[in-house]
């Protein structure tokens, strides 16, 4: 007990580097920068046109109303842009886990030469870091020629390209910690490369993979480049219709917050659900390789 | 990092191993490689997709007009010092914010949950959202502002601020980022070295600066160059905030190679600075990765 005690203190002793008034004060306005924006994002989105265009600003809407959804929906193609975000997030983190989960395992516990192991796991660090967008225009121009413009296909293509070195080098991790005695054993009683992929360790590893597959879904979901360049119409995601408010519609700010709820919520859920796995999945992803 | 698990496979294992690496092979042979190998081939021709006429060989031409090109000039500028702005506030906010929430009470624990909010919403939709609140009329920034007397400002219009104001989003969706990551280095420090300081009546900020910032400089290190070669991809806040605009006052390189490959197709040119901007960037990473193993041997 006195230990747990001594240790708060010290740490508190950190925290107060710059006085306890300055901590609170600094911490306070971080927090209103942080969350000040979604109270006006979700505003916003119920607000009527005449408060929403008002000058000055209406900071505490006097009327509620659902009409900026409905119109999101009705006139700006909200609901087909919501069916194509989903499949293109669960198509990529289905394809990510199931090819990554495979890539890793391999490089762990299947008999390739030592030497391919430390080549690959480097060169996917270089992978996760060089800009998507040198290879923007030739993708252009490949995806037009297979006949893939506009389509799910060439973006959950893209998404997985770009998530797998993540995926992987997560991944390596989570079956590197799984106890390899199981493996072994499992190996002497006979069990193939496959079936001991498939039965024996991905199960030890489930939440690990349940975790790389959430920040998959996130980092797809949000995905913009591609999807602005490959699609034209019928495959374009929300965050293409959202931009496409200000690029051609000039400021219609209340649907347009209200398609900003429906972008920033599910991955505020998921994100509530996951705390730690997305913070160490992230730090992970900076600093390991 | 990888330690090898030597026990005798059987041939089917062996094959099964390449198999699985496989699929890996065929996506990034799709999404990486033959768009790479494919811009650079096309990066020494003439070609413009929208005119019926086949690619002419132009040698280095492309790369040459590159450095003619004061469109890109101004882009590789504006990249450049967007990049250093931004990698300072983000590591310098981030670091004191870090220290601030490193206590293990409850308050720092539900504060640091909403600071990780900015950096997991998608950027077009955090650039939307300050667009909106930036508006010259109809923005409430302007509205707070006049509250302390300042006259309405032009965020995004103006040539001479909206570099800085996308420089701010930008800090605002990553300082978190960088928050998040050295807090959990400060929280590996061992508290025998902090008690010790404290018993020798160390101050606060001696303790900062002698002990919390010498073993954290690896990894605040490692986030500044993460952060700084990620200042290089920017383009979403871009296209949603200004489009490159007003004049050329926030054009970066993704947004220009956009603009020159995908809007005017010109396939060879905009190749040719995909290239040179991989090349760059390549030989940074590698600085990096180098850096970074020292760094994290440092690390343990």
């Amino acid at each position: 007990m006195k230990l747990i005690k001594q240790r708060t203190d010290s740490s508190n002793y950190l925290s107060n580097f710059l006085g306890f008034p300055t901590r609170v004060v600094i911490l306070i306005l971080a927090l209103i920068m942080v969350l000040f924006p979604f109270y006006w994002l979700i505003t916003n989105a119920f607000k009527v046109e005449q408060e929403y265009f008002a000058s000055p600003p209406v900071v505490f809407p006097t009327i509620i109303t659902f009409q900026n959804f409905i119109d999101a929906v009705v006139k700006y193609e909200m609901f087909k842009g919501l069916v194509n975000s989903v499949l293109i997030a669960v198509g990529t983190t289905v394809t990510t886990s199931l090819f990554g989960s495979m890539a890793a395992y391999s490089l762990i516990n299947g008999a390739l030469p030592k030497r391919i192991k430390g080549v690959l796991a480097s060169w996917f660090l270089v992978q996760k870091m060089y800009p998507a967008i040198v290879v923007a225009v030739p993708v252009f121009y490949i995806i037009r020629t297979l006949g893939l413009m506009d389509s799910i296909t060439a973006l959950v293509i893209m998404n997985t390209s770009f998530n797998l070195p993540l995926v992987i080098l997560l991944m390596i991790g989570f079956y590197q910690e799984a106890p390899y005695e199981v493996e072994e054993q499992s190996m002497l009683d006979g069990c193939s490369l496959v079936q001991r992929y498939l039965y024996v360790t991905t199960p030890m590893v489930k939440s690990g993979l349940i975790a790389t597959g959430m920040l998959t879904f996130v980092y797809s979901w949000n995905e913009f480049l591609y999807a602005v360049i490959l699609t034209v119409n019928k495959a374009k995601p929300l965050t293409v219709i959202i931009a496409g408010f200000i690029t051609d519609k000039g400021l219609i700010w209340g649907p347009m917050a209200a398609m900003g709820c429906v972008i920033v919520f599910p991955v505020l859920i998921i994100m509530w659900l996951m705390q730690r796995d997305f913070i160490s999945g992230i730090s992970a992803g900076a600093l390991k390789g | 990092m990888l330690i090898s698990r030597s026990i005798s496979h059987d041939r089917a294992d062996k094959i099964y191993s390449w198999l699985f690496l496989l699929p890996v092979f065929v996506i990034l042979l799709i999404a990486a490689f033959i768009p790479l190998g494919y811009g650079f081939g096309l990066s020494f021709f003439k070609y413009k997709l929208n005119l019926q006429q086949s690619p002419l060989f132009v040698g280095l031409e492309n790369y040459i007009d590159l450095f003619r090109d004061e469109l890109f000039m101004q882009s590789l500028k504006n990249n450049i010092a967007f990049a250093l702005m931004s990698v300072a506030i983000e590591i310098v906010i981030g670091i004191i914010i870090a220290m601030l929430l490193s206590d293990d009470n409850s308050f720092s624990r539900i504060a640091t949950t909403f600071l990780l909010i900015p950096m997991i919403i998608a950027p077009v939709a955090s650039g939307t959202l300050w667009k909106m609140m930036l508006d010259r009329t109809y923005g409430i920034v302007n509205y707070l502002l006049s509250f302390v007397g300042l006259p309405a400002v032009s965020w995004l219009a103006d040539f001479r601020i909206a570099i800085y104001t996308i420089v701010f989003v930008d800090a605002w969706q990553f300082i978190p980022f960088v928050a998040i990551l050295v807090l959990s280095s400060i929280k590996s420090i061992p508290k025998s070295f902090l008690d010790a300081a404290r018993v020798d009546g160390a101050s606060p900020l001696k303790v900062f600066t002698r002990i919390v910032l010498p073993i954290t400089a690896p990894v605040i290190i490692i986030v500044a160059m993460v952060r700084f070669i990620d200042a290089f991809k920017v383009f979403d806040t871009i296209f949603v905030m200004t489009q490159g605009g007003p004049g050329n006052a926030t054009e970066m390189l993704p947004t220009y190679i956009y603009r020159q490959g995908i809007k005017f197709l010109k396939v060879g040119y905009s190749s040719a600075t995909a290239i040179l901007f991989i090349t760059v960037m390549s030989l940074i990473a590698w600085q990096f990765i180098r850096l970074r193993s020292k760094q994290l041997r440092r690390v343990g």
